[in-house]
């Protein structure tokens, strides 16, 4: 492959890095080189340096509808940012990594979301499990998921627990609504049931989660793209697509009617795994083009750079990015992403946080817990990550099931409860688009700039790259840069 | 020999009689010994398995047939035989029966295969409606190995057939099912031996005839869930097993008996059979270095040498009395420079196989140093490696290492280029037609002394002259290693002076030519002087300048007067393994007795504790006598001498403290402050010991383990021949014994005869000795004072063990193996004869296992303790085997080379990388003597050794207390040795071992389960009230201490040596996450306040 290098620079024409491991991908690297070479030497021979946005000139000169010299936006010419942080845990991680804090930290999610339940009316008349007596008459509990599981005989038993006992609650399988509604419940989730004691069990005969109520749409005179799991130092990291899509948030790229798209876009919310991180599964430094941390975030800050400073960027870190791998995540530490924290326009926040984007709730959560959540309940998957944003959304927690993949902290407080039902909910993990509009809810998934992993090849899991979402004021879109 | 095998047989039976004896008191759970004797593999598999009477038919069947056929053969037998309307239950039954006892014949009724690795056969029934079979593996068929686990499911179709059942007919999800059961296998279980794409698993899923089947055996959900026919939506490791390790990767061997037995509807498993092919047109082997054992660097365990290492350990063909099996030798003195390779330290190997065993032989090359002021010099014994260690600035080269043809035939890796040696040398000129007849330099006695053999560099030229060999090895060096250029730069140093006594040089940068070409040398006042003979054989080798060419040896042969070989073709590179072995086996906490006590005893299961509470109540179970209806914990009642029947176990109350002290009386012990129980019985029963045995093991300091045997457990290393001076026992008790001669045939009178070992005695750990001689007075106590009988051991020292019986034992086998006491070592191991090892079907790559007392074992054992989980009959002595038949025993035990000398051909013929198969008409091994009566005796060994144990006892990861200095010696050792680069085991050890268990720790941490620190309850997530149902403290299972053990460490080598940033990086990010979850932000902040 060094006979492209050897080639240009026969030439005295030099090739950056990306242009480089760009014309290695192509079909036929030499006669492109060759080609080019006589394009550059034709138009008088004054490059030295080839990069990878000359690249795309070369390249998109023969289909000139796509591009247009880069006009003016239709973009007022000062903007009013009605921007609020409403929660973010950076630098408010308090626990201490001891016994004390795991009891408070259970209590907080059981008393948060106790309270959500105790205010459902059917609720109103709980008692404590310890009060529980045997009886016909129907009790009503809260409590938190210990375990569940079936009988040999199909029925369905869960464990309860509150802060004064544990009991089983069964769900019988004749009751074929319940039944089927029970499956979906997890461990460690709360939930609230009616039912009668019967002897060391209750049989429930409906169980509640904390849920959602139907919320107003917010009315919106803006447009707010959405993307995740960009993944750049990754050899798998779509660049192009990258450049492409901010090619086109700036306005030099798309047809009339997307560019007009861009000119409304006033946020772009960025949901983790910005960078590809190092040392984040055995062997990955064989699949890295960029093997240093400081360096993969410098990369990140030209590329996000470039985009035009009247947009307020919202970037919270995910499991690939460096910050702690337990939730919820502290803002991506400056120390690491010192060129990014440059770029004026970038709030940096937690795993998960909640904003304001001029008055659009908007909860950001990387998404770890979908693989928990995928493993535990059937019929969820990775691919339809808008259902399970769906269950999170009723059981009011992000990331309910303890003790499997998504490790949690012990904080004192439970950051992983939804108090307050946001507008938007905005994921991404599973680079895979999914987008829902669930009780005046907008869910969405943004996708990848990552081509298939070999991982990924593995378990069949094929990524939506490229695909970015923008809530156009209240109606979804989607974008396709590839 | 066969006076040898019945005297055994006769001891046996005399501790039999006792045990009978003893038992017949009614005190146990039974009134026999549960222990039956096998002589031979068809009463092993009868012991083991049954049915009864088997064990007469197989050997009926074993005259005319071999193995495999015997076992399919007897599977159909059982399985067909009539049952009364044909019931479906019954024939059912007989094809489980059948399955198991075919598998035991498999695998010479040794492992636990087949009773574990099966939980069981169902004849079901496909959509169509007609009837299959279905086998259920479970997890311990890995015990079985690939082989035996693919025929089991071939033998299943042939039962199948024999019973005329249809085949099993998988439907599309079944078959998805299984492929996606081994992605996720290897992916969150562990990786399988051989990774099959989806495809071949479909295609085996979709073939097999038989419905490959099992437990769930890991808490691990497909989603492929609630198959009709599939009870488990867990992996089923054992069906796997069975299916990829099994029949996917020993297809070709199955494909075989499939055609053997014209069994039909196997042909498709020639898809994977595609036998990689040699090269037809006869082209060159080439042997890469590889370097899959220095993929993992673990902390403390050094590298010895990285792959094919120049100063690596140099391969040297032959086996000494003391390896094989997986044991290879390697000089005392290279063992005592690195202090990390004690007697039966595990290494971890390029080639041939993955591990060995190091042990010593000192009549092979030892270390090339270097040291501080500058010296070169050969160590070529123990002694001196320990005086100079700490003078040594480089290791040069480590040595040879010894490796028995056996172990490339074995491992089927091709031959490697030998090492020029004496053995070798000495064999040239004994066949070269100028050497006369008379043997003038006595090569007839020297050939297998050659260590005595001192030869001038006069005379080894005028010798290589004279009858026209190539020059000693003494005198050739590593050329090979240095470049013809550097070569001739080092000539042209020699000849700026002259050679009187000895060469004196002014110092120069060419003095490191000499090093690497391991010249031995001094320096003294800035200048290097060479010894008269090195200095001559230089001189005299380097005749005039070379000419340029990428071969030295072969430039070198162009001027060099007489023929010079290439000392070191083959250079094998190794790190350190597990460590050595030898301790008593106790369960943790270690009990006295099995007796459950509940949590009356306290953390410490203490009996007299739990007596100071009169009564307890735990779960228990105990036997009832059917006429008088008296229930007690004996087998005969006490009251009127029926026999009791064991009742279901259950909660009851008993009060301890009167039965304590009742036991005590009985056995005469005054006071004890401590005899541990148990907390509860894990067995099915429940039945405890009789509270005596407890005493009397208190009073004698030893423990029991799980089925009521004592264990003393060692590394397995390999003896065919001793010395009594070695084992430290004195020729007249070793005449006593029957070794009345020396392997020569001459009669034994000196303590340095060398004597051939007998096959089932062995030599064992003076720790275990000492562990032993606790035994026997355990043993003589509870016959005297519990049993009623007399004392029978009467041992006081060590010695007195001499000859008396023992029961080998390994872990994940069945069956234990007679042995016989012979002598002791300081080394922690135990020596046997490779087929008392094979027989266990352990190997000596630090294999452990346990010895036992056989009236222990005989008196004490009982299935009935064993647990009723799966896996609970394995390492139990379920049969005894009380005769070796090697034809009867793991067949690795057929590779053991048995020469006097390695022939001259395997030396020629090894640089044309030959498979060892095409080399074997010139080689003896024990395969060659099967069923003849030198299969027992006259298995020689090609290299002596003057000491089995010599050099360290332990290895220094054992001496040094914290894993700090274990990595610290492992990097300036690192450093020393040339054939190592330091900063890739520093970056080794971060990238294997460091990162990863931090990083494991890490995410542990954050999904921790909690503990009780007084029930040991242990809860997946904290209960919200924050205590134990039981009232008791919860404490983390993954502590803070757990989760940055290796930071510190880590940082330190990071900041000390010039490593990887990436990985400098990845530590950094894991402090900032570490930090995050111990250090409150809160606690910062303040501490912040007070400065703003």
């Amino acid at each position: 492959m060094n006979e492209i290098i050897g080639k240009f620079a026969r030439e005295g024409i030099l090739i950056e890095d990306n242009a480089y491991f760009r014309l290695r991908e192509m079909d036929d690297p030499a006669s492109v080189s060759s080609e080019l070479i006589v394009k550059i030497k034709s138009n008088g021979g004054k490059f030295t340096v080839l990069t990878s946005e000359m690249l795309d000139e070369f390249f998109e000169i023969d289909n000139p509808a796509e591009i247009k010299a880069r006009g003016p936006l239709m973009v007022p010419a000062e903007r009013d940012f009605d921007f609020e942080v409403i929660s973010d845990t950076s630098n408010r991680s308090y626990t201490s990594g001891e016994i004390g804090d795991m009891i408070a930290y259970f209590n907080s999610r059981y008393s948060s979301l106790k309270n959500l339940l105790s205010k459902r009316p059917e609720l109103k008349g709980h008692i404590p499990i310890a009060d529980l007596r045997g009886g016909e008459d129907v009790v009503s509990i809260i409590g938190m998921v210990n375990d569940v599981r079936n009988t040999k005989n199909n029925h369905r038993i869960i464990e309860l627990e509150d802060d004064t006992g544990e009991i089983s609650v069964v769900v019988h399988n004749e009751n074929h609504k319940l039944f089927e509604k029970s499956e979906k419940i997890v461990r460690d989730e709360v939930v609230g049931v009616h039912g009668t004691k019967k002897g060391r069990f209750v049989v429930a005969s409906e169980i509640f989660h904390p849920g959602v109520p139907r919320i107003q749409e917010k009315e919106m005179d803006f447009s707010v793209a959405f993307i995740s799991d960009v993944h750049i130092g990754s050899q798998t990291f779509l660049e192009d697509a990258f450049m492409k899509f901010v090619k086109w948030i700036n306005g030099d790229f798309g047809s009339e009617e997307q560019r007009s798209l861009a000119a409304d876009v006033k946020y772009l919310v960025v949901a983790g795994d910005i960078v590809d991180g190092i040392g984040i599964y055995p062997g990955q430094e064989k699949e890295l083009l960029i093997r240093d941390i400081h360096e993969q975030y410098e990369e990140a800050a030209r590329l996000f750079g470039d985009i035009r400073s009247d947009i307020k960027i919202v970037m919270i870190p995910g499991n690939h990015d460096s910050s702690r791998i337990a939730e919820p995540q502290p803002a991506i530490p400056e120390e690491y992403a010192k060129s990014l924290y440059s770029i004026r326009n970038i709030e940096f926040l937690s795993n998960p946080s909640l904003v304001s984007l001029d008055g659009v709730r908007t909860l950001i959560y990387h998404g770890r817990s979908f693989d928990d959540m995928a493993m535990s309940v059937n019929g969820l998957s990775h691919e339809r990550s808008d259902l399970i944003m769906e269950e999170l959304l009723e059981k009011r927690h992000l990331a309910p099931i303890y003790g499997e993949r998504t490790p949690l902290a012990s904080e004192i407080e439970d950051h992983l409860v939804i108090d307050e039902v946001p507008h938007v909910l905005h994921t991404g993990h599973v680079h895979i688009n999914a987008y829902k509009k669930y009780k005046g809810v907008h869910l969405i998934n943004s996708g990848t700039f990552q081509s298939q992993t070999e991982f990924q090849k593995i378990y069949n899991i094929v990524p939506t790259c490229g695909q970015v979402p923008v809530l156009n004021r209240g109606v979804m879109k989607l974008l396709e840069f590839s | 020999m066969m006076d040898y095998f019945n005297e055994l047989e006769r001891e046996t039976e005399r501790l039999y009689e006792i045990a009978r004896k003893a038992r017949a008191r009614g005190l146990d759970v039974s009134t026999t010994p549960e222990i039956p004797l096998a002589k031979d593999l068809a009463e092993r598999v009868e012991g083991l398995v049954g049915p009864e009477g088997i064990a007469r038919r197989i050997k009926e069947l074993e005259g005319d047939r071999g193995r495999e056929e015997v076992a399919f053969q007897i599977a159909a037998e059982i399985a067909s035989q009539a049952v009364p309307d044909d019931d479906p239950e019954e024939r059912e039954k007989l094809a489980d029966q059948a399955l198991r006892t075919a598998l035991a014949i498999l695998t010479e009724g040794v492992v636990a295969a087949p009773l574990e690795g099966i939980a069981r056969v169902r004849i079901k029934e496909n959509f169509d409606k007609s009837r299959y079979l279905a086998v259920y593996f479970a997890g311990p068929i890995r015990s079985a190995g690939g082989t035996a686990a693919a025929l089991s499911v071939l033998i299943a179709d042939y039962i199948r057939l024999a019973v005329g059942l249809d085949r099993y007919k998988p439907v599309e999800r079944e078959i998805e099912r299984y492929v996606e059961e081994v992605e996720l296998y290897e992916s969150e279980v562990t990786n399988l031996q051989y990774s099959p794409k989806p495809d071949e698993v479909r295609l085996a899923a979709s073939k097999i005839p038989v419905e490959v089947t099992g437990e769930p055996t890991d808490k691990v959900e497909v989603s492929h869930r609630d198959l009709e026919r599939v009870e488990t939506n867990n992996i089923r490791g054992g069906a796997l097993l069975a299916m990829v390790e099994g029949v996917i990767q020993k297809a070709p061997k199955v494909l075989k008996y499939a055609k053997q037995l014209k069994l039909e509807g196997w042909d498709w498993l020639e898809k994977f059979s595609k036998a990689p092919k040699k090269g037809e047109g006869e082209e060159k082997v080439v042997v890469k270095a590889d370097s899959k054992y220095v993929e993992d660097i673990i902390g403390g365990r050094p590298v010895l040498a990285y792959p094919s290492e120049k100063g690596a350990f140099r391969l040297r063909y032959g086996r000494a009395r003391n390896t094989g099996l997986a044991a290879m030798g390697v000089h005392p003195a290279t063992m005592e420079l690195l202090q990390f390779l004690a007697v039966g330290t595990q290494m971890k190997i390029e080639r041939p196989g993955k591990g060995n065993c190091v042990v010593p032989v000192d009549t092979i090359d030892g270390p090339v140093v270097k040291l501080r002021n500058g010296d070169v010099i050969r160590i070529e014994d123990a002694e001196t490696a320990s005086r100079v260690r700490s003078e040594v600035e480089e290791i040069l080269f480590l040595g040879d290492m010894l490796v028995a043809f056996g172990e490339f035939l074995r491992n089927n890796h091709v031959l490697m280029p030998a090492g020029w040696c004496e053995e070798w040398w000495i064999q040239t000129i004994l066949s070269s037609p100028k050497y006369p007849g008379d043997d003038p330099l006595n090569l007839s006695y020297y050939r297998t002394r050659w260590n005595e053999l001192e030869v001038s560099a006069g005379d080894a030229f005028r010798i290589s002259e004279e009858y026209d060999v190539p020059l000693h090895p003494r005198y050739t060096y590593f050329y090979h290693d240095v470049t013809v250029r550097e070569l001739n730069m080092l000539r042209e140093w020699l000849n700026t002076s002259q050679l009187e006594d000895e060469l004196v040089l002014e110092l120069r940068p060419e003095k490191r030519i000499l090093e690497i070409l391991g010249v031995p040398h001094r320096v003294k006042d800035s200048r290097v002087v060479i010894g008269h003979d090195d200095a001559h054989a230089l001189i005299k080798t380097l005749r005039k300048p070379l000419e340029d060419s990428s071969d030295t040896v072969e430039a070198l042969n162009r001027v060099s007067p007489v023929r010079i070989m290439k000392k070191a073709p083959t250079y094998i590179g190794t790190r350190v393994g597990r460590p050595e072995k030898t301790k008593e086996r106790k369960m943790r906490p270690a009990p006295h007795v099995l007796f459950p006590i509940g949590k009356y005893g306290g953390s410490r299961r203490n009996i007299p504790d739990a007596a100071k509470k009169g009564s307890i109540t735990v779960e228990i179970g105990r036997a009832t006598c059917p006429s008088c209806r008296v229930s007690s914990m004996q087998s005969i009642c006490p009251s009127c001498g029926s026999r009791t029947v064991i009742g279901e176990p259950g909660k009851r109350n008993i009060n301890l403290a009167a039965l304590l002290k009742r036991a005590a009386e009985n056995v005469s012990v005054r006071k004890l402050d401590e005899i541990k129980g148990v907390e509860g019985m894990i067995s099915a029963e429940k039945f405890p010991e009789p509270l005596e045995k407890g005493i009397l093991r208190a009073k004698n300091d030893v423990y029991t383990f799980k089925d009521a045997t004592i264990r003393h457990d060692s590394t397995d290393l390999p003896l065919t021949h001793f010395t009594p001076r070695e084992v430290g026992v004195s020729v007249e008790r070793l005449r006593e014994l029957g070794y009345t001669r020396d392997c020569y045939g001459d009669e034994l009178e000196d303590e340095d005869q060398i004597l051939e070992l007998r096959v089932q005695d062995v030599v064992i750990s003076e720790d275990c000795a000492d562990y032993l001689v606790r035994v026997a007075n355990f043993v003589d106590d509870l016959l005297e004072r519990f049993y009623d009988l007399e004392r029978f051991y009467n041992v006081k020292t060590r010695e007195d063990l001499v000859g008396h019986l023992i029961a080998g034992l390994a872990p994940h086998t069945s069956a234990a193996v007679l042995g016989r006491i012979i002598g002791f070592t300081g080394a922690s191991a135990c020596y046997a004869h490779p087929y008392f090892h094979s027989a266990k079907r352990r190997n000596c790559d630090s294999d452990e296992d346990s010895v036992m007392l056989l009236l222990d074992a005989l008196l004490n054992f009982s299935k009935s303790y064993l647990p009723s989980s799966r896996g609970g009959s394995m390492d139990a002595p379920l049969v005894l085997s009380t005769r070796i038949d090697p034809e009867e025993i793991d067949d690795e035990s057929h590779n053991i080379d048995t020469m006097d000398m390695i022939p001259l051909e395997v030396y020629e013929r090894s640089f044309d990388h030959p498979r060892p198969s095409e080399v074997l008409d010139v080689i003896d091994n024990v395969e060659k003597r099967l069923g003849k009566p030198e299969q027992y005796t006259g298995l020689m060994f090609s290299h002596n050794t003057s000491r089995i144990d010599e050099g360290p006892k332990v290895c220094l990861y054992k001496l040094l207390p914290t894993m700090k200095e274990k990595v610290e010696s492992q990097i300036t050792l690192a450093e020393k040795i040339r054939a190592v680069d330091q900063r890739s085991v520093v970056e080794g050890v971060l990238m294997s071992h460091f990162l990863p268990d931090m990083m494991g720790n890490i995410r542990a941490f954050s999904r921790q389960k909690v503990r009780c620190t007084k029930c040991n309850r242990k809860y997946r997530r904290i209960p919200l009230s924050g205590e134990c149902r039981c009232g008791g403290n919860l404490v983390l299972t993954v502590s803070k201490g757990s989760v940055i053990k290796y930071l510190e460490i880590s940082k330190e080598l990071a900041s000390r040596y010039p490593i990887d940033p990436y990985l400098m990086q990845r530590i950094e990010i894991l402090e900032y996450g570490v930090n995050s979850l111990f250090e409150s932000d809160r606690s910062k902040q303040s501490s912040l306040d007070v400065f703003l």
